[in-house]
C-alpha cells in the first residue's frame, strides 16, 4: 500500500493512559460485582420472562401435584376430624381401656359423626391398621342413636317442662353465663344446632334437642356447675347410665385395648405411618415393629422391582451394545437403514408393542405354536412364557432396548476409528485393541443407558400389568391398586414418594454422569 | 487523505471498562477516540479485550462500566439493531436459508425500503464485490472467499457509516487473505466510511490501517499508524509483538538526551536510542529489528559500539537470507539480508562482527 | 468393518457369528411388530396363524377386524378423543417449550441447572406417580375427569420433549447469526421471526411429533384423571387387553404401527434437511 504513512493521532496520555484500579472496583470506585451485575440485569430478565410461562405452567401441572401427593403420604386428619372430642379427652387418659370421659365424648362424636355419615370412612382407613375397625364402627354407628341415653332427656322435661322447648334452649344457649358454665353442654348444643341446619336443613330453634344435649347437660349439672340463667334442676337421684357400658354391650372390641391404641396411634395430623407400612413396619403402643408375616409384602415388591429393573438392564446392555457397535462401525448409509428397526419400534405404541407379546407369548400363541410345529416341545408341553416374570422381562427388554441402545450409538460414534488402529499398529490383537482401548471409552454411554433404562423400568406400569400375572408386577402396580382399588390414597402416596426418591436419586446421578441437557432422542 | 484529529472525533471509547465475572476486568480503562474515514485496527493476542471492545461498540456486550459515543451520542443503551453500524463477522454469518439476493436484502426490507430501490442497491452492491451473478445461490454454495465477499457486501448495502470487521479474513488461506485485504481497504476508501478491524495479524493490520491500536492485557499499548508502529515501538510488548525483533538485556549506565549506553548482562557495551529508560542504572531490554543489523564492516559508523558473534545457523529463505547468531549470551539473535548478487552467504561456525546504528536500537522497559 | 484380506479363519468366524448375532437381536426388536400386521388381517377370532393363513389362502384373511375398528363406537369413539386431545396438548406444550428453550440458550440465565431439572422432571418420573399426584391435585381443583384437565397433563408429559429437541437445535445455532440481523438492524422480534425460527424449525417440528406421541400413547394418567368421556385409544386398548381381548386391538395396533411410520418418515425427512442447512454454515 504505497499511501499507508498517513499521519495518526500520536498516543496522548488521554488515550493510552494505564490506570491503576484494583482488580475488584470499577473505575468510578463501585464495587467490580455491583456494576458487572447491573449491566447483566436486563439480559437476565429477558431470559427469564421467556422461561417463565412455562415454569408456571409446569410448577402448577406437575410439581404441585406431586406435592399434593407427598403431603398425602404424611397427612391424617380423619381420626382428629371425626373423632375431635375423643381425641382430647384421650391424651387425658393413659390407661388400656379409657375411662368414662373418653366414652361420652366418643358417644357424642360418634352420634354427629352418624349423622353425616363419616364414621364408615373413618372405619375403612383404621381398617388398613387393625383388622375389625371397619365393622366395629359401622356396627356401633348404626346402634349409637338407639343408645338409652334418652333417659336424661326425660327427667330433665319432666324435671322442668322448659327444658322441652327448642326456642328456649335456643335463648339458654346464647347467654354466655350459662355457657361458661356449661362447657360440655354449650360444645354438643353448638355441635347439634350446626347439624340440624346442615344436615337436615332445619332451624335449631324449632326441632327437638337431641338426646346427647342432654347427656351433655346432665354431666355438666352433675359435676355440679350451677347455670345462672337456667332452671336450676337437682340432678342427685336421677337414673344414669354409663357410655362405657352401652358401648361394650354393643361391641365387646370397645372394652379391649387394640381399637383404643390405634385410634391413639393416629389421633395425630401428622403420622409417619403410611410410610411404616410401606416398609412393613407398623405402630404399636411399645413403639415401631415389623407387621405381621403375611402382611409383609411391600420390602420384598420393592426389592422385585429393583431385581426385575437391574435384568431389564442388563439384558439391555446385553443385547444392546453389539447392535450399537455395529451401527457404528457401519458406513452411514447401512447403519441408518438399520436404525429405522431401532427407531420403529421406539416410535411405536407402548401399548402396540405389549398387546405383540401378549399375543406371542400367550400358551396358545405364535412363539408356541411355532416351537411345537418344530418339535422342540409337544402340545401339551407349551410353555407358560406369560403373566409371569419371564413374560414381563421379555417384553420390556423389547420396549426399553432403544434407550439402550441410542445413547450408546451416539457415544460410540464420538470415538475415532484412529484409536483402534493405533492399538493395533502397536501389536495389540482384536480383543486387547476392543477390551482395551475401544470399551474404556463406551463406557459412558453404557452409563448414560443403564441409568436411563433402569429409571425407566422402575417405575413401569403398563407392561407389567398386562404381562407380569401376579409374580410379575412391580411397585407401581401396588399403587395403583391402592389408589384406584383399595381407595388406601395415603399408602399409594408412601410407596410412591419412596418410588420418587429413588428415581430422583438416579435422575441426579444421570444429571452428573451424563447432564440432563445432554439427553438424546431419536438418535 | 484522512487527518486523526480528536475535536472530529466520531467514535470513543470513554474511559470504559469490562467484566465478564465480577472478578477481572477484560477491558481495563479504555480510552480512544476514531475520526471519521479511519481505517482502525485492534491488534492484539488472543484475550487481549480487543473483540470485546468491538462487541460493546456493536452492542452485543455492555459496558461494566464507561460511555461509548458515537458522534457525540452516547449508545450505552441503544439496542444493536438501532445502532446502524454494519458488521462482518468472523465465520459471515450468513444466513443459511436465505439466497444471496436475500441476504443482502435483509437489512434494506428492516428498513422498509420499497421493492425497485432495495434490487437496485442489492445489485450495486454485489457489483462491487464483483459477485453479481451469484445472487440467487444459497450461502452454502459458495466458497470462503466468495461467501466473505458476500458478507462485507451484507454489512455494506445499507449504507452504514460505521463498520465493523471481526477478524473477517481469519478463515481464507494465505494468497485469497491477501488479496481480500487490499480489496476490503480499496473499498472503505472509496466508500470513505470508517472501518473498526480486528485481527490478531499483524501484517493484516500494518497493510490495511490509518492506524493501528495494539491490545494485551486489556489496555491499549500503543496507538499509531503502522510505520511508526513498526519503526517506533514505545514499549518491550509492542516491540516483541509486531514484527521480528532481537532483544539483548543490560542496565543503563549513560543516559543521555537521545543516546544511552547500555552494559550488556554479558559485559559488552553498546549504543541505544533510549525510549522507555529513565535513568542510569535501570534495567532494559533493547531492541533491535533483524534488518537493522550490519555485518559488513564497510558498512559500520565509524565509533559505533559493535559486537563480536558467532554464526549457528544460516536459512535460505528465497528472497532473504535468514542467519541465527549467538550474539552477547543470546543464540536465538537473527539478522536478515536481501538476496542480493553482492551479499555475502555466511557460514555456521563464522565469527563475525556486527553493529547498527544508535537509533534502530531502541532502549526499552524491561517487562 | 469389511474382513481385511490376511484374517485368520477365527477371525472369519466371528466376524459372521456377530454379525448373525446382530441380525438376531434386530429381529427380537422389529419381529413383534412385523406379526402383529398379517395377523389383524385374521379371517376368525384367534390371536395365532391359522392353517388357512399359512397356505396363503384368501378365505383365511379378512378385513373384518378393521371394519370393527372404523365403525364400532366402542373404537371410534376413543380414536376421536385422542384425536381431540393430543394436537391441544402438543400445541401447548409446543408453543410453551420452544419459548422456554430459546430463554435457556440466553447466555445468562439464573439458576439455570434448577430449572433445567424442573422442565426435565415429568419425563424422568415414573407416570404412575405423575398420575397419582395428578389425580390427587386435580380433585381438588375440579379438573378431575374433565377433557381440560387431560390435555393439561398431557401437555405437561410432552413438555420435556420439546424441551430436549428444541434445546438440542439452539445449541448447534450459530449465535453470530442473531447478531448479524441485529447489525443489520432486525429487533429481537424480527430476529426470531426471519433467522432463528426458520432455522431451528426442524427441531421444533420433531419436539412437537415427540409431544404428540406421548399424547397420543399415553394411558396411565388418562385411566387416573379421565372419565368415560375422556377415554382414549390407549385406554381402550388397555382395557381390551386386561379383560376379553378382542382382535380388534390387532387390526387398531397395525393402525398405530402405520402412524408410527407415517412420524418416523416425517423425521427422518426433518433430520436430512437440518443437516443440509446445518452443512451450510461454515464453522
Amino acid at each position: 500500500m504505497a499511501d499507508a504513512t498517513i499521519s495518526g493521532g500520536m498516543p496522548t496520555g488521554r488515550e493510552a493512559r494505564p490506570v491503576t484500579s484494583g482488580p475488584m472496583l470499577a473505575a468510578d470506585g463501585t464495587p467490580l460485582r455491583a456494576s458487572l451485575a447491573r449491566s447483566l440485569r436486563r439480559q437476565k430478565l429477558r431470559a427469564l420472562l421467556l422461561i417463565a410461562p412455562l415454569l408456571l405452567f409446569i410448577l402448577v401441572t406437575f410439581v404441585l401435584p406431586i406435592g399434593d401427593m407427598l403431603l398425602r403420604s404424611v397427612q391424617n386428619g380423619i381420626v382428629a376430624d371425626t373423632l375431635p372430642r375423643t381425641v382430647a379427652a384421650l391424651s387425658q387418659d393413659a390407661s388400656e381401656v379409657p375411662g368414662e370421659p373418653v366414652f361420652d365424648a366418643l358417644y357424642t362424636d360418634l352420634v354427629i359423626a352418624e349423622e353425616y355419615k363419616r364414621h364408615t370412612q373413618l372405619g375403612t382407613r383404621l381398617n388398613y391398621e387393625s383388622g375389625g375397625a371397619s365393622s366395629l364402627f359401622r356396627g356401633t354407628g348404626r346402634a349409637v342413636g338407639r343408645f338409652e341415653t334418652s333417659i336424661y332427656a326425660d327427667q330433665l322435661r319432666d324435671a322442668d317442662p322448659a327444658f322441652d322447648d327448642s326456642a328456649q334452649w335456643a335463648a339458654w344457649m346464647a347467654d354466655p353465663g350459662n355457657r361458661d358454665a356449661l362447657p360440655q353442654t354449650a360444645d354438643a348444643y353448638d355441635a347439634w344446632a350446626t347439624l340440624t341446619t346442615e344436615v337436615h336443613g332445619d332451624d335449631p330453634a324449632e326441632e327437638d334437642v337431641g338426646d346427647f344435649v342432654y347427656a351433655a347437660l346432665y354431666r355438666d349439672l352433675a359435676a355440679g356447675s350451677r347455670p345462672p340463667a337456667m332452671p336450676a334442676v337437682d340432678v342427685s337421684g336421677f337414673e344414669t347410665v354409663t357410655a362405657k357400658e352401652l358401648f361394650i354391650d354393643d361391641d365387646d372390641a370397645w372394652g379391649e385395648p387394640a381399637i383404643w391404641n390405634t385410634l391413639r396411634a393416629f389421633a395425630p395430623r401428622v403420622t409417619p405411618g403410611y410410610y411404616l407400612n410401606a416398609v412393613d413396619l407398623q405402630m404399636t403402643p411399645d413403639g415401631i415393629a415389623p407387621r405381621a408375616e403375611g402382611d409383609r409384602i411391600y420390602v420384598q415388591l420393592f426389592i422385585r422391582t429393583m431385581v426385575m429393573s437391574m435384568l431389564i438392564t442388563a439384558s439391555c446392555i446385553l443385547l444392546g451394545y453389539p447392535v450399537a457397535y455395529l451401527l457404528a462401525s457401519l458406513p452411514m448409509r447401512s447403519a441408518n437403514l438399520l436404525m429405522i428397526l431401532v427407531l420403529l419400534p421406539f416410535w411405536t405404541s407402548l401399548l402396540v408393542r405389549t398387546s405383540a407379546w401378549k399375543v406371542l407369548l400367550q400358551q396358545q400363541g405364535v412363539i408356541n405354536d411355532l416351537l411345537v410345529w418344530v418339535g422342540v416341545i409337544g402340545n401339551d408341553g407349551r410353555l407358560v412364557m406369560i403373566n409371569n416374570q419371564t413374560g414381563t422381562i421379555i417384553a420390556m427388554t423389547h420396549i426399553l432396548l432403544p434407550f439402550m441402545i441410542l445413547p450408546l450409538y451416539s457415544v460410540m460414534k464420538g470415538i475415532p476409528p484412529s484409536f483402534v488402529r493405533a492399538a493395533k499398529s502397536l501389536g495389540a490383537n482384536d480383543w486387547t485393541a476392543f477390551w482395551r482401548v475401544y470399551f474404556p471409552q463406551s463406557v459412558p454411554g453404557i452409563g448414560a443407558g443403564s441409568i436411563l433404562v433402569f429409571i425407566l423400568s422402575i417405575g413401569y406400569y403398563i407392561t407389567p400389568e398386562l404381562v407380569g400375572g401376579t409374580k410379575g408386577v412391580f411397585i407401581s402396580n401396588r399403587i395403583a391398586y391402592h389408589i384406584s382399588d383399595s381407595l388406601n390414597w395415603g399408602l399409594a402416596a408412601a410407596l410412591g414418594t419412596i418410588l420418587l426418591a429413588m428415581v430422583l436419586l438416579l435422575y441426579w446421578a444421570y444429571d452428573k454422569l451424563v447432564g440432563i441437557d445432554n439427553v438424546k432422542l431419536g438418535g | 487523505m484522512v487527518q486523526a484529529s480528536r475535536d472530529a472525533a466520531f467514535v470513543e471509547f470513554d474511559r470504559v471498562q469490562k467484566s465478564y465475572d465480577g472478578q477481572t476486568l477484560v477491558v481495563k480503562d479504555l480510552n480512544l477516540s476514531i475520526p471519521k474515514g479511519e481505517f482502525l485496527t485492534m491488534l492484539g493476542p488472543s484475550g487481549s479485550g480487543k473483540t470485546t471492545c468491538l462487541m460493546m461498540l456493536a452492542g452485543f456486550e455492555t459496558a461494566t462500566h464507561g460511555e461509548i459515543r458515537i458522534s457525540g451520542r452516547n449508545i450505552n443503551d441503544v439496542p444493536p439493531h438501532k445502532r446502524g453500524i454494519g458488521m462482518v463477522f468472523q465465520n459471515y454469518a450468513l444466513f443459511p436459508h436465505m439466497s444471496v439476493a436475500e441476504n443482502l436484502a435483509f437489512p434494506l426490507e428492516v428498513r422498509k425500503m420499497d421493492r425497485a430501490e432495495r434490487e437496485a442497491k442489492v445489485k450495486r452492491a454485489l457489483d462491487m464485490v464483483q459477485m453479481g451473478q451469484f445472487a440467487n445461490r444459497r450461502p452454502a454454495q459458495l466458497s470462503g472467499g466468495q461467501q466473505q465477499r458476500i458478507a462485507l457486501a451484507r454489512a455494506l448495502v445499507f449504507e452504514p457509516e460505521l463498520v465493523l470487521m471481526d477478524e473477517p479474513l481469519g478463515a481464507l488461506d494465505k494468497q485469497l487473505r491477501e488479496h481480500m485485504q487490499f480489496e476490503i481497504k480499496h473499498i472503505a476508501d472509496n466508500l470513505g466510511i470508517t472501518v473498526v478491524y480486528v485481527t490478531h495479524d499483524q501484517t493484516e493490520a500494518l497493510t490495511m490501517s490509518d492506524r493501528v491500536a495494539v491490545f494485551n492485557d486489556g489496555r491499549i499499548q500503543q496507538l499509531a499508524p503502522p510505520d511508526e508502529l513498526y519503526e517506533a515501538p514505545v514499549n518491550s510488548f509492542v516491540a516483541q509483538f509486531i514484527g521480528e525483533n532481537n532483544t539483548l538485556e543490560g542496565i543503563v549506565t549513560v543516559m543521555d538526551q537521545n543516546r544511552c549506553v547500555v552494559r550488556l548482562d554479558s559485559g559488552d557495551e553498546i549504543d541505544a536510542k533510549p525510549v522507555n529508560v529513565a535513568r542510569v542504572g535501570d534495567r532494559t531490554k533493547v531492541s533491535i529489528r533483524p534488518e537493522r543489523v550490519e555485518f559488513n564492516k564497510s558498512r559500520l559508523q565509524p565509533g559505533a559500539h559493535t559486537l563480536r558473534a558467532r554464526v549457528e545457523e544460516f536459512i535460505y529463505m528465497g528472497d532473504m537470507f535468514r542467519t541465527r547468531l549467538s550474539v552477547a549470551g543470546n543464540d536465538e539473535f537473527i539478522i536478515k539480508s536481501r538476496n542480493a548478487p553482492d551479499q555475502t552467504r555466511l557460514q555456521p561456525g563464522q565469527e563475525i562482527e556486527i553493529g547498527w546504528l544508535p537509533e534502530d536500537c531502541r532502549a526499552l522497559d524491561a517487562a | 468393518m469389511a474382513l481385511p484380506i490376511y484374517a485368520s479363519t477365527g477371525q472369519r468366524l466371528w466376524h459372521y457369528a456377530f454379525r448373525i448375532i446382530c441380525g438376531l437381536i434386530l429381529f427380537y426388536l422389529i419381529a413383534p411388530l412385523l406379526v402383529i400386521i398379517p395377523l389383524s388381517f385374521n379371517a376368525q377370532d384367534f390371536f395365532t396363524f391359522t392353517p388357512e393363513m399359512l397356505r396363503l389362502d384368501p378365505a383365511g384373511y379378512s378385513l373384518e377386524h378393521y371394519r370393527d375398528f372404523f365403525t364400532n363406537p366402542d373404537w371410534q369413539g376413543p380414536l376421536w378423543n385422542s384425536l381431540a386431545i393430543a394436537p391441544v396438548a402438543t400445541l401447548i406444550a409446543v408453543a410453551l417449550g420452544t419459548l422456554a428453550a430459546v430463554g435457556l440458550s440466553q447466555a445468562h440465565v439464573p439458576f439455570k441447572g434448577a430449572i433445567m431439572a424442573i422442565l426435565i422432571s415429568p419425563m424422568i418420573v415414573p407416570l404412575i406417580i405423575s398420575a397419582a399426584g395428578m389425580y390427587f391435585f386435580y380433585s381438588r381443583i375440579g379438573l378431575q375427569g374433565t377433557y381440560w384437565g387431560v390435555v393439561l397433563a398431557h401437555a405437561a408429559l410432552g413438555i420435556p420433549f420439546v424441551i430436549i429437541t428444541v434445546t438440542a437445535t439452539l445449541v448447534g445455532f450459530d449465535k453470530s447469526l442473531t447478531r448479524a440481523a441485529a447489525s443489520l438492524g432486525a429487533g429481537p422480534a424480527r430476529t426470531f421471526r426471519k433467522v432463528q425460527m426458520p432455522l431451528i424449525l426442524p427441531g421444533v417440528v420433531s419436539g412437537a411429533l415427540f409431544a404428540f406421541i406421548t399424547s397420543f400413547d399415553e394411558v396411565v394418567v388418562v385411566l387416573f384423571m379421565g372419565a368415560a368421556g375422556q377415554k382414549t385409544l390407549p385406554w381402550q386398548m388397555f382395557i381390551g387387553l386386561r379383560e376379553q381381548i378382542s382382535p380388534t386391538i390387532l387390526a387398531a395396533a397395525t393402525v398405530l404401527i402405520a402412524l408410527s411410520v407415517l412420524l418416523l418418515g416425517t423425521l427422518e425427512l426433518l433430520r436430512r434437511r437440518s443437516e443440509r442447512l446445518r452443512g451450510l454454515t461454515p464453522v
